[in-house]
């Protein structure tokens, strides 16, 4: 079984972001990650090469830059490579479009992804993916075990957790699970040295970029947080209640 | 706040992509697994065996060591991971140093093919610990004057004697001791349970409170006769395995010292005194900038020494330069980032104190800075001055 995980290189969540003339600044940007919820599933990815013998393909779509993710990747043990390079904007119809070329030409069946990236957060890579290849589309998921006939998926809903049985062709999104992330070891790191990353264009999976239906106009920064409000004295408990009440909705 | 390590001359860009990735690897270890739990250890004086456990399955034990399961890393490489566990804590690099420095590497260099078959795996998995005792009660300094004996008995060794101030002495499962055989010094490996053997732990300590310090106490221990390292005599045999922990250490105070500027710059932005953050005052930017100064000369000194003893061309005098500066400025680095904190200093909410206290004996371990300016003084005179006479 082969299994390829989505992976999107964002900027860090440690690292400062800043915007200049409505877009942002990726040359200011001090560190990039793997973004956290694809962080997830690729530790399931991996649980399932362990436990089932699959192998483990990690594709990503990015710039140059982005191939780092791929090699932290491998430094996990991610067996196969896969670098669709490009630079510069690209809408998320062709994103999905190239991504599920991708899966097609490393002959997936089960596709893991994380269910937004940290940094555009629009959430529509796996259900896009999903729909491109016809294949079922499973979200918010933090668990997976494989089956006799596919796989059983724990997905946490706000009243508790649902488990749903899902036959592959397949798609999961993932969201942060209760999974202990690994962590790569010296071995792992040597390793990845190794292994090699195979790089294609857009043009190599038939896509071009064109023919988009949403794009982004600008992006600005958050509004700033309203000052805090101060209050002394017991005298001030029953106004400062119906504020959190009222105003915050925290009680 | 996130952890935001200084490196004002991008020294970190002279690494190799694989050096880069052990440093996140082992940064993000630091940050999740001994910032959050120190301050407790410390309070209660223990090493965690998880760290044991997790520094293992890195796979950073014995970095520039190869064969036998061992890394084979760098010695930059492993610089690099001294310094990111000493930002953590320097207990944590002392348990590192004397495990890949001062217990593999005896027994890599000096060992038969039994011995590094039989100890160096485990060894590097962080499944057996090893100690080093050379330091006694009355030889600090001068060991050449150790008083343990071992003495020849039939199909093996008794030792008598013992040591002192040895990291990692009670937890450790081997420990390499420097005892003299017919006035020569040789190398010996006592294992945990050896009969006569014991090693109680030294309490109270102010500095490195995470890391285990005992003694090592040998009352007609009997070794059978293969545990006696071949490969060397004389003070040759420690000195090697100090030059490779000094070397290490000169990279981990650097990582101390980061963490106190982090803390110190982070501090003074926001401590407001007189209406402005103390920050805007030129005495706090005077005590930062002298910081960034002595850190970033730090750097320098640590990895051109590394890119020498990566390619064979040091000398002992270069170590001794680089741990006696690297650990001299980061103490004084430490007690002025302890100032700039004012009392909110003296917390363990905050690191520098720590850090101040673990340097005292940084300082003092691995060859005293007064050593190591004696060390210095020899090569620049031509004339040693250890001691008096003749
Ligand atoms: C926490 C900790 C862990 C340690 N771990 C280990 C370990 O794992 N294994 C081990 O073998 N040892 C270990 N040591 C011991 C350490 O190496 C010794 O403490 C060190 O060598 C100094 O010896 P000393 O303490 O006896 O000081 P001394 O040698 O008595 O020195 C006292 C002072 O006199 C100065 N001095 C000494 N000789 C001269 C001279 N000729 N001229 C001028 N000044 C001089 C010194 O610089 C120092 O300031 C550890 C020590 C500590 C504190």
């Amino acid at each position: 079984m082969k299994v390829a995980v989505l992976i999107k290189q964002v900027p860090d969540t440690t690292a400062k972001v800043g915007i200049t003339s409505g877009s942002v600044d990726e040359g200011a940007i001090s560190k990039w990650s793997i973004s956290p919820y694809d962080e997830y599933a690729l530790e399931s990815a991996l649980s399932l090469q362990s436990g089932s013998g699959a192998t483990v393909v990690a594709i990503t779509l990015g710039p140059e830059r982005s191939s780092k993710s791929l090699i932290d990747a491998a430094a996990v043990g991610a067996d196969e490579l896969l670098h669709v390079v490009h630079d510069g904007g690209l809408g998320s119809l062709s994103l999905q479009k190239a991504l599920s070329e991708a899966v097609t030409r490393v002959g997936a069946e089960v596709v893991l992804v994380g269910k937004q990236a940290a940094d555009t957060n629009s959430g529509s890579t796996g259900p896009g993916v999903a729909k491109m290849l016809n294949y079922s589309c499973v979200g918010l998921v933090s668990r997976i075990e494989a089956g006799s006939d596919g796989f059983e998926a724990t997905r946490s809903t706000p009243s508790g957790m649902e488990r749903v049985s899902v036959k592959l062709p397949c798609v999961f999104a993932f969201d942060k699970g209760d999974v202990e992330l690994r962590r790569p070891n010296v071995r792992g790191i040597m390793m990845a040295k190794k292994k090699p990353i195979e790089k294609i264009s857009l043009a190599d999976l038939g896509v071009d970029n064109t023919g988009e239906g949403v794009s982004t106009t600008s992006v600005d920064y958050p509004p700033e947080k309203p000052e805090g409000q101060r209050f002394e004295g017991a005298d001030a408990a029953a106004e400062v209640a119906v504020k959190l009440r009222e105003e915050a909705n925290v009680i | 706040m996130g952890y935001e390590a200084l490196d004002f001359y991008d020294v970190d860009s002279l690494l190799t992509d694989e050096e880069r990735m052990i440093r996140d690897a082992v940064r993000d270890w630091v940050d999740e697994s001994v910032i959050p739990k120190i301050e407790n250890a410390c309070r209660e004086g223990v090493f965690l065996d998880e760290w044991r456990q997790d520094i293992g399955s890195m796979g950073i034990l014995g970095a520039p060591l190869k064969g036998y399961g061992c890394p084979g890393l760098s010695y930059t490489a492993y610089g690099v991971i001294c310094r990111e566990l000493e930002r953590g804590d320097s207990g944590i690099r002392s348990f590192a140093s004397v495990q890949g420095s001062l217990a593999m590497y005896p027994i890599w260099d000096f060992g038969s093919e039994e011995q590094k078959e039989k100890y160096l795996p485990g060894m590097a998995t962080g499944e057996l610990i090893g100690c080093f005792g050379l330091t006694e009660p009355d030889y600090g300094s001068n060991p050449g004057d150790m008083v343990t004996k071992a003495t020849e008995d039939g199909d093996g060794f008794v030792l008598n004697g013992a040591k002192m101030w040895i990291t990692n002495g009670t937890i450790a499962d081997l420990a390499i001791v420097w005892a003299k055989l017919d006035g020569v010094i040789r190398g010996f490996i006592v294992e945990k349970g050896d009969p006569g053997f014991s090693a109680p732990e030294m309490k109270g300590k102010h500095s490195l409170k995470a890391s285990v310090t005992s003694e090592l106490v040998f009352q007609d221990c009997r070794i059978p006769k293969d545990r006696i390292l071949p490969g060397v005599k004389g003070l040759r045999g420690p000195f090697s395995c100090l030059n490779n922990a000094r070397f290490g250490i000169s990279w981990g105070a650097i990582g101390s010292a980061q963490a106190c500027y982090d803390s110190a710059k982070s501090y003074a932005l926001s401590r407001i005194q007189f209406d402005h953050p103390i920050a805007a005052y030129q005495l706090v930017q005077n005590k930062l900038a002298w910081m960034l100064r002595e850190i970033t000369k730090g750097q320098l000194l640590a990895y051109h020494l590394g890119k020498k003893k990566d390619a064979g061309e040091w000398i002992p005098e270069h170590i001794s330069l680089a741990k006696m500066n690297n650990v001299d400025i980061a103490l004084e680095i430490a007690r002025v980032s302890r100032d700039i904190h004012g009392a909110n200093g003296i917390l363990d909410e905050y690191p520098v104190m720590r850090h101040m206290a673990n340097l005292e004996s940084v300082k003092t371990y691995e060859g005293t800075h007064d050593i190591h300016n004696l060390i210095l003084g020899r090569h620049i005179t031509g004339i040693q001055a250890f001691t008096k006479g003749a």
